[in-house]
């Protein structure tokens, strides 16, 4: 037998190649069931009571838990609750937790617990603080039940405990529960399907969740943010990235395997990329909302803001800052269309059919009526945020073409979110037009978002002063839910459109970018990427 | 010499106070607040006053300077406003990935400029001479994001040759660590190699004039020799001055390049906590970016005497 030096080569290529291959193989066995995704921003802040940051809420939704969770239908389903009653008065609310709650640390979630992290969160949030200035006491009745007794029977006690909007009502442990609302917590203990890997955490870069095995989940099927919340996978790892162009390319490449907010003009590149899917998870999307300072001229007067509310042209402003129509619509409710409040009653001076010419003209004779003498208006214009942007600059064209002699104070989001606060007038650093947007989910709320509040000085910046929507949102609280609130909101939308609450600029979604050949079961909730219930496929 | 040095270093002190001070009163004087923009969009005026007092922004200015001065005396830089962080620890969790790319990018950057501009001297007039030029001239025209761009389609989405984006540190694995800065160093050093280029080719050229050049090429040393041991040697004063400045620069000035590549550097650390008016962070790091700058500038100064020794400090 001879062996030839080529034969003796081939032999070892082969050997090193099997040898090479064989971790491989062991690897491609035990690699862990993973997503990778971009999301919209960087978690910076991991308290998600202390701030409104939707990310804090994302955070939230991994590693914590709620007593009820909104379903696919938009109806409060009890999660940590087991057993609940409310007594014939309506005025007792006895909830009994499910067995087997735990929290990271491996202590049993009580009653105690629950009550404390109730107690925070309503002095942060609009709803909850709404609902606890109705409640009388929220006495602990055993380890597992506690009671919200109130004042006077309240029809969203459930729907706020439920709400996907920030903050969020989270339950955490009652001695992290007991810092200051106004104050970050420092420990991250949380009950939810997903354990937080803070020695993994990279501020601007990097957050990672294990799976929490010792999560048990309800019986029912997932739906919305309810039902039985089972992970299926082992990590998720939220790649933060600034540049939206190198997430697009990394989502195409298979390194990260969802992108939630892929701009608009990268979708048909990603669209026809192999295996990414392009879909609308949030169909509320967003609502624009040009906000008017009811507090100085010219827009203390009400002829004044009819005039710029016929001036702004939604079509004009999507066009510019969204361009597809597929994702925009013009929309005339104060409460989100398509919502189950999205009623357009009074929004005819907005949805007006007649041309812009004629919308013109007759805002130049309320503009004139209104006494408005050409001094300069303030347009707070962050240059940092394509949306608003381009956004804020039909807005001054718009208002330039009417008559209005527009003044744009151009800076970073940052510095648009300080001087927005400034109830002074312009000249003294304050302003009197500035533009963002909300959620549509909580948007559709007129409790939830504090946007819709019209108690003057007290009020969302803008401070519109308005009783008869004060009143409404009251009665609207009360309402039975369906038809009886959906009334109680046209009525509203009709005041709020005729003293031009502030003017809505359009409504449009976001599609996600994820890849198909990998996840399966991605359920699609307004305002939380949810990640129980996905599974890894490839 | 020493004292020298001594005497550099106490300079430091000066330079780190009107750092400090001129960084903490642009900051402050600028619009912007954090608390605001901590409580998020859905946050009232009420809210926003209460997370201001309990960060301390409400006492007076000279107050807040005198704390942080204070505490940065003692080392400490304090704490992101944000997750609580200490600024240290962020600076330590991302410095790896900025050396590391500095570091990549001045090796390519040096290698190439300094082997392209000592031919393009060698070769001055000739097509070769001319083709460095014009390279060197698009590497500083060309933005780095759209080289950036223009690698990452080709050899990452079409060729599959290199991830996109990212950073490993080096304990995963050399390899792992290098082929993530492959595209970031190439992308980043072509316009370093295009300032490296034609300053070593200027230089050169006036060193190939000299008189010494002459008599070694008539004593018939052969060109590579020549070129390397008696010209370039003689030829490396600014080149190392442009080198240093080049290092200086890049430690801060990587930004864009982290921000296309998702490297998780000391760059977007700063600029994400500019963006949100993180002060403790900006400032921590403006003060660590003025000590590495002093430093830089301190060992190209040190260099001098080694490459020439006709440059004595007295």
């Amino acid at each position: 037998m001879t062996s030839s030096r080529r034969s003796v080569l081939t032999a070892g290529v082969a050997a090193a190649a099997l040898a090479s291959a064989v971790p491989l193989l062991g690897r491609a066995q035990q690699r862990p069931r993973q997503a990778r995704m971009v999301p919209h921003g960087d978690l910076n802040v991991l308290d998600p009571i202390w701030t409104t940051q939707n990310m804090a809420a994302y955070h939230g939704a991994m590693m914590y838990d709620t007593l009820f969770g909104i379903d696919a239908n938009f109806n409060p389903q009890p999660q940590m609750v087991g057993r609940y009653d409310i007594s014939q008065d309506r005025k007792v609310y006895t909830f009994e937790l499910r067995p087997g709650l735990k929290w990271h640390d491996g202590t049993a979630v009580t009653a105690r617990d629950c009550v404390a992290s109730l107690r925070r969160w309503q002095a942060k949030d609009g709803a909850g603080t709404h609902l606890f200035e109705r409640v009388a006491d929220t006495p602990v009745v055993d380890e597992k039940t506690f009671r919200i007794v109130l004042k006077e029977p309240y029809g969203l006690l459930l729907d706020a405990l439920a709400k996907t909007s920030t903050p969020v009502c989270y339950m955490m442990k009652a001695e992290i529960a007991a810092t200051d609302p106004n104050t970050q917590i420092t420990k991250h203990i949380g009950s939810g399907p997903f354990r937080f890997v803070e020695a993994e955490y990279r501020q601007g870069s990097r957050v990672v969740y294990e799976r929490n095995a010792d999560y048990v989940p309800r019986n029912e099927p997932a739906s919305g943010i309810a039902g039985g919340k089972r992970v299926m996978l082992d990590r998720v790892i939220w790649d933060i990235m600034p540049d939206a162009q190198t997430a697009a390319s990394a989502l195409m490449a298979g390194e990260v395997d969802f992108f939630e907010v892929p701009p608009i003009d990268i979708l048909p590149t990603l669209a026809s990329a192999p295996n990414v899917k392009v879909e609308v998870f949030n169909k509320f999307g967003n609502v624009g909302y040009c906000r008017l300072n009811h507090l100085h001229p010219p827009f203390n007067n009400l002829n004044a803001r009819k005039a710029a509310q016929l001036a702004i042209n939604q079509e004009d402003i999507q066009r510019a800052a969204v361009g597809d129509p597929k994702y925009y619509q013009v929309c005339g409710s104060n409460f989100t269309c398509g919502s189950p409040m999205g009623v357009e009653d009074g929004a005819e001076a907005l949805m007006l059919k007649a041309p812009m010419a004629e919308r013109q003209a007759k805002a130049r004779e309320l503009l004139k009526q209104s006494g408005y003498d050409g001094k300069p208006i303030t347009i707070l214009h962050a240059t940092n945020i394509h949306i608003m942007n381009q956004t804020i600059l039909v807005i001054a064209q718009n208002l330039r073409q009417v008559g209005f002699n527009v003044q744009l104070a151009s800076s970073d989001w940052g510095g648009v979110v300080t001087r927005r606060s400034n109830q002074n007038a312009p000249e003294q650093g304050g302003w009197n037009v500035f533009f963002t947007w909300g959620g549509g989910n909580a948007t559709s709320n007129p409790i939830a978002l504090s946007a819709h509040a019209a108690n003057g000085r007290k009020a969302w910046f803008g401070w519109p002063e308005n009783a008869d929507v004060e009143k409404l949102r009251t009665e609207w609280a009360y309402a039975a839910a369906g038809e009886p609130r959906r009334n109680v909101a046209r009525r509203m939308n009709k005041v709020m459109f005729d003293y031009v609450h502030d003017v809505k600029t359009g409504q449009w979604v976001g599609p996600v970018a994820y890849r198909g050949d990998r996840l399966r079961g991605l359920i699609q909730v307004p305002e939380i990427i949810p990640w129980w219930g996905v599974e890894r496929i490839g | 010499m020493l004292s020298y040095i001594i005497r550099r270093l106490l300079g430091v002190i000066p330079v780190m106070l009107v750092v400090g001070i001129f960084v903490f009163s642009l900051l402050h004087l600028a619009p912007g607040d954090p608390a605001a923009i901590i409580a998020g969009d859905n946050a009232t005026a009420e809210s926003i006053a209460r997370i201001r007092a309990n960060l301390g922004l409400d006492r007076p200015l000279w107050e807040q300077f005198s704390t942080w001065g204070w505490a940065t005396l003692r080392g400490d830089l304090g704490v992101s406003m944000y997750s609580g962080t200490a600024v240290t620890t962020m600076v330590q969790q991302r410095i790896g990935a900025t050396l590391s790319l500095a570091t990549t990018t001045m090796l390519v950057a040096v290698t190439i400029a300094v082997t392209l501009g000592v031919l393009a001297a060698w070769k001055a007039g000739s097509l070769l001479d001319r083709a460095v030029m014009g390279l060197a001239v698009t590497g500083f025209s060309v933005p780095v994001f759209v080289v950036g761009y223009i690698m990452v389609y080709f050899v990452s989405l079409q060729w599959r040759l290199l991830p996109v984006q990212g950073y490993v540190p080096l304990s995963e694995g050399f390899w792992n660590w290098l082929r993530h800065l492959i595209l970031p160093s190439f992308a980043l050093g072509l316009a370093y190699v295009a300032l490296i280029a034609r300053i070593t080719r200027a230089s050169m050229l006036d060193v190939l004039a000299e008189d010494y050049i002459r008599t070694a090429s008539a004593k018939g040393v052969a060109s590579v020799p020549m070129l390397l041991r008696h010209a370039l040697k003689n030829a490396a004063v600014p080149i190392i001055t442009v080198i240093g400045i080049g290092v200086a620069l890049l430690i801060s000035g990587v930004v864009i390049t982290e921000s296309v590549f998702n490297v998780p550097g000391v760059g977007r650390l700063v600029v994400d906590a500019i963006s949100r008016r993180d002060y403790p962070v900006i400032q921590g790091v403006m003060i660590i970016f003025a000590a590495v700058y002093v430093l830089i500038n301190l060992l190209i100064d040190i260099s001098y005497c080694f490459l020439d020794p006709r440059i004595r400090y007295s």
